[in-house]
């Protein structure tokens, strides 16, 4: 009897493959930290050498540093990491990816609260309701 | 010279327009519009039984549920996907095809009206005065050029002359700033100095997750604000109005400017509780 897919497999598979190839890569130089623009709003926050390896640890499912989770908490997707990693650690990954197990999301204990709004889609149909026609809500959405 | 010769090949298309732009229902009509006058045939999709998933961050069960239909769907309509949303965009190339085999080309839509600006710029008739300043960020250019390509698109309009202080905010877009509103209180105080240093009489934004946020500033009266699309409208003469717009500058009217019958559609608890506050929310600068 052929078993049922379980549901985003694959995209946990891959996620998986790259927190590897992440942590294989990384070398915890921290230029990644150095150049993020968004850097300055994290609380607490901590040198640029020693706030890496709390990441790291993230993705590995440990304990992350107060100042780890303080920049993975703020991460908005910059990119500046991307082209300043000497590894080609694709940075912007490590952290999308510390983001989503930091917030209990790949199967790890929650370390951050992802702050959800509880009315986005019921908000995302209302406005929908409110500027497209009975006939385009029925074919578009 | 044959018939099939001056029939114009028109590409059918799937114009994924995402979740939130669904507050400006004038841009996806004017998209749409925009699309056909150069030669395109777009299916629009979106909303949230076409979420990318991105939002999910904190339950990738869910976000890789959301991202197999979603693919699956864009899938079955056998068309060349057009994005409307840099989430989206950015999401499907970085997670949702990773995990699902994609089985459509795909093109940003800056991306597509950039490759297609010869039949967009004839289509610009109307002059639109303007000084305007294109609001960015240093994000999703790695992805799409738009810093680039959007000051060479806005330079076709008759009238708009784009200037520039240098600016760019950081993330991609602003709706990631909602949970960090000092960083998002500084990228609005940054924007509008960014604006009067280069005496700018407009800002202009690339996505809509930055024009409802940015539009703010002209709620407040510092600075009027525009989505580029709302500029091309403009000018090739399409007659949308921007409603949202205009309830948030007048939060305490747009009761009676949307009518009793829309606000039925939504329950007048639910707009009370979940819409009105939101106009009513004002950047502080």
């Amino acid at each position: 009897m052929p078993t049922k897919p379980i549901i985003g497999e694959r995209l946990k598979a891959f996620q998986q493959s790259e927190a590897e190839r992440i942590l294989r890569a990384c070398t915890s130089c921290g230029k990644c930290y150095e150049v993020c623009p968004m850097a300055q709003y994290a609380k607490p926050s901590g040198e640029a050498k020693s706030v890496v390896p709390g990441v790291l640890a993230v993705l590995r499912g440990e304990r992350g540093t107060p100042e780890a989770l303080g920049w993975i908490g703020v991460c908005t997707r910059s990119g500046l990491c991307v082209p300043a990693c000497p590894e080609n650690v694709d940075p912007k990954m490590m952290m999308r990816l510390a983001r989503m197990t930091a917030f209990g999301g790949r199967g790890v204990a929650k370390q951050l609260d992802a702050k959800e709004d509880r009315d986005y889609f019921d908000r995302v149909r209302a406005f929908a309701k409110l500027q497209l026609t009975d006939d385009e809500l029925k074919e578009w959405t | 010279m044959s018939t099939s010769a001056n029939v114009k090949a028109v590409e059918r298309v799937t114009f994924w327009y995402g979740c939130n732009v669904l507050r400006h229902g004038d841009i996806i009509h004017a998209c749409l519009d925009i699309l056909r006058a150069i030669g395109f045939d777009p299916a629009p999709v979106g909303g949230p039984d076409y979420c990318c998933g991105t939002a999910k961050d904190a339950n990738q069960t869910t976000a890789g549920g959301m991202a197999t239909r979603t693919v699956g769907k864009l899938n079955d309509r056998a068309a060349r996907v057009v994005a409307w949303c840099p989430s989206c965009h950015s999401h499907m190339h970085d997670f949702m095809e990773k995990g699902n085999e994609r089985r459509f080309d795909m093109t940003y839509m800056v991306e597509l009206l950039h490759a297609n600006r010869e039949k967009l710029a004839p289509l610009f008739v109307n002059r639109v005065p303007m000084r305007a300043m294109l609001h960015k960020h240093v994000g999703f250019n790695d992805l799409v050029p738009v810093n680039r390509m959007m000051p060479e698109l806005l330079s076709l309009i008759p009238g708009v002359e784009v200037v520039d202080a240098g600016y760019a905010a950081p993330g991609y877009m602003c709706a990631s700033f909602g949970p960090l509103p000092a960083a998002l209180q500084d990228i609005h105080a940054n924007t509008l100095r960014a604006a009067k240093a280069c005496n700018a009489e407009a800002v202009v934004t690339t996505f809509h997750q930055c024009f409802r946020e940015i539009v703010g500033l002209d709620a407040a009266g510092a600075i009027p604000v525009y989505n580029y699309i709302q500029l091309f409208a403009q000018s090739m003469g399409l007659p949308y109005e921007d409603e949202y717009k205009a309830w948030k500058r007048s939060p305490e009217a747009a009761k009676e400017m949307i009518g009793a019958e829309r606000i039925a559609k939504v329950g007048i608890e639910f707009y009370e509780r979940a819409i009105l506050p939101e106009l009513k929310k004002r950047p502080r600068v």
